[in-house]
């Protein structure tokens, strides 16, 4: 699986970056390079709390490079339920249901399990940069780091987030922080990173909260319990046929 | 001469003119007297519709469901509702129980997905209160336990779908997750209102509870009663019940106080005021009209009696008398004819399915007006009443104008 970020984000930035003579673009390809691997797979929970209180899942991800990835939740209530995302499209499986439901248009924008995430934050909308004008506003310390400020205005409409900001650590090269805005400038969600780890020689965030800002008191947090960057998948778990199975 | 005599007379002795004036009393009472079954039909048909499909009499839901009821919080339910439902069973005012739960949904069918409300039942005990049976247009009702569905007549329509054909609903269940699960259409229903042929589609309550994640809960619990007057009265009595069941998580609420329902009703009672209001001005002018105009057009006869020693007193009570006389013959005769076309109507209904359509009222596509005797007697005395009241003015009026200027009127 993509790093928690991207896997449920298009905020994905999260970067081993060199520290001298850095542009916008620079840390947008560092970020996105350093956040693919050849084959994944992660044990996660999230705990979404809103007006109701809090309700845990549990998932098993799976990922292959940028465009591949399977989540399966393991919690009792949704246990055997499976999102596939193929490049852009998003499949779901339910064990009780005897078609595989292809997610599109408006449906895409639907909570993620009750969370703060849309369906839509797992489409990967491509290459950072084909998608969005990037810009560096500055150097800032965030809780006594140093974190380069970035801009991502839309190149294009019709993406889920028109603008958003983010702040990456300069010196884990990872993004903490980030925000993402309506067309209009009203704040849509806000993502917070944390808990980051060495793992296979990469720096890793294990943490991830994620607040929808179109709703009162509610928030999800993302954790990974288990990682594993070089995983041997099974052939075929990412395609149709393999999602009944 | 007595003056109610010489009334008789002058009826009698211009038929046609005489038959003109109650012939306009006649069609407006007539009017009157069916747009009035008309309305009562209505919102008696309204109330039976929310009592059916809605609310029941009484209504039983968690206090906090109410609250956050546009989330369809699915968690704020009715555990054990079974509980609850024999224990109202068992009380002798109560005509039917049912166990309910509402949730809405996506429907995944041919790549697209529509919205639709759920609504999980017990098809053995709706057959006393939603009467589901009666609106079976094709197939069978769907069997406890099964994946299966019955699908209102609008909503197979825009699906495309027919009997033994499948879809897949897309929701929300108890733990806010998502649920899917497949289902076999069975049935198709067309309900006796149109907004719910729309959207609406009938599963088992136990597969729902399984679909939702629910185990043994309901949304809610209705309550239909043996006299529907008696609601507030066994509301109170049912919170006494759950109270000592130890349930004091839940309400009993008359549906005559949930929000809705008794807003809806409010709504519905002032638009049929407003069209009442409408009908009586209209038949009231067309009385009134009538009336003062036969009554003008009478200005010699007027100067002749008086030249004749009538005094004005005199002339005002003989005008009166004739418009009493005319007003309470053609009334009668118009209320007559309004029950007999009420009467049919009745029983054969009247279709507004073409006008009901996109309406989400709880009003059925056919009205079956229904006769208030109370409302007709009414009727009657008031059509007599203005007929006899609108003779004043002219006849007041002509009284005044001495005999000569009167007889070289016309």
């Amino acid at each position: 699986m993509r790093r928690i970020a991207l896997l449920i984000l298009s905020f994905g930035l999260a970067a081993a970056l060199s520290a001298w003579a850095i542009t916008a673009e620079e840390i947008v390809k560092a970020v996105e390079n350093n956040e693919i691997n050849e084959e994944e797979r992660i044990e996660g929970s999230m705990i979404i709390t809103d007006r109701f209180g809090s309700r845990v899942k549990t998932f098993v991800s799976y990922a292959s490079g940028a465009d591949k990835m399977l989540l399966e939740f393991t919690n009792p209530e949704e246990k055997g339920q499976k999102i596939l995302r193929l490049e852009d499209e998003i499949y779901l499986y339910f064990p009780e249901a005897e078609e595989i439901i292809h997610l599109q248009g408006s449906a895409l924008k639907e909570s993620l399990m009750g969370s703060d995430f849309s369906y839509e934050d797992l489409t990967g909308e491509g290459d950072l940069l084909d998608l969005y004008k990037v810009t560096l506003l500055g150097e800032e310390t965030i809780e006594g780091r140093k974190h380069y400020h970035l801009e991502l205005k839309a190149k294009k409409r019709g993406l889920a987030y028109p603008k958003q900001e983010a702040w990456v650590d300069a010196e884990y090269w990872v993004m903490t922080r980030a925000n993402a805005f309506s067309l209009s400038g009203r704040l849509l969600k806000e993502l917070e990173i944390g808990d980051i780890r060495v793992v296979a020689g990469k720096y890793v965030p294990h943490y991830v909260i994620m607040r929808d800002a179109m709703k009162k008191n509610s928030s999800t947090e993302m954790r990974i319990e288990a990682l594993d960057l070089n995983a041997e998948l099974p052939p075929d778990i990412f395609s149709l046929e393999e999602l009944t199975w | 001469m007595k003056l109610g005599r010489i009334a008789f007379r002058n009826i009698r002795r211009n038929k046609r003119r005489s038959l003109l004036s109650g012939t306009a009393i006649t069609i407006a009472t007539m009017f009157i007297t069916f747009a009035f079954s008309l309305i009562a039909g209505m919102l008696g048909d309204y109330e039976s519709n929310i009592v059916r499909y809605v609310s029941g009499h009484v209504r039983i839901r968690n206090v906090e469901y109410d609250e956050n009821e546009e989330l369809n919080p699915l968690h704020l339910s009715v555990t054990d509702y079974e509980e609850v439902v024999r224990r109202m069973e068992a009380e002798p005012e109560v005509a039917a129980v049912v166990p309910r739960t509402r949730f809405f949904t996506a429907i995944y069918h041919n790549d697209r997905t529509y919205n639709g409300m759920g609504l999980g039942v017990d098809f053995e005990r709706e057959k006393k209160v939603m009467k589901i049976q009666e609106a079976l247009e094709q197939g069978r009702l769907p069997q406890m336990g099964q994946k299966e569905m019955v699908l209102s007549a609008g909503l197979a329509e825009e699906l495309g779908l027919g009997i033994g054909e499948k879809l897949t609903l897309l929701t929300k269940n108890k733990y806010m997750g998502m649920s899917g699960m497949t289902f076999t259409v069975t049935g198709i229903v067309r309900f006796q209102v149109a907004g719910f042929n729309e959207s609406f589609f009938l599963v088992p309550i136990d597969t729902t509870a399984r679909f939702l994640k629910m185990s043994n809960e309901a949304t809610e619990v209705l309550i239909v009663l043996n006299d529907s007057k008696r609601v507030d009265e066994f509301a109170e009595k049912a919170a006494g019940i759950l109270a000592s069941m130890g349930r004091e998580n839940l309400s009993a609420q008359p549906w005559t106080k949930i929000g809705i329902a008794s807003g809806y009703m409010q709504y519905a009672q002032t638009a049929y005021d407003v069209i009442a209001l409408v009908f009586f001005l209209l038949a009231s002018t067309v009385i009134i009209n009538t009336t003062m105009m036969v009554i003008f057009e009478r200005m010699r006869e007027i100067g002749t009696v008086a030249a004749m020693g009538m005094t004005p007193q005199e002339i005002v009570r003989l005008f009166f008398l004739e418009a009493f006389f005319i007003g309470a013959i053609a009334a009668f005769v118009g209320v007559l004819l309004g029950i007999g076309i009420t009467i049919p109507l009745s029983k054969t209904g009247i279709d507004l399915t073409r006008s009901m359509e996109g309406v989400s009222l709880e009003i059925s596509s056919v009205v079956y007006p229904r006769l208030n005797i109370r409302s007709t007697v009414f009727v009657f005395f008031y059509s007599t009443a203005i007929a006899s009241l609108a003779s004043f003015i002219p006849s007041r009026r002509a009284a005044k104008i001495e005999p000569v200027e009167a007889l070289r009127a016309i």
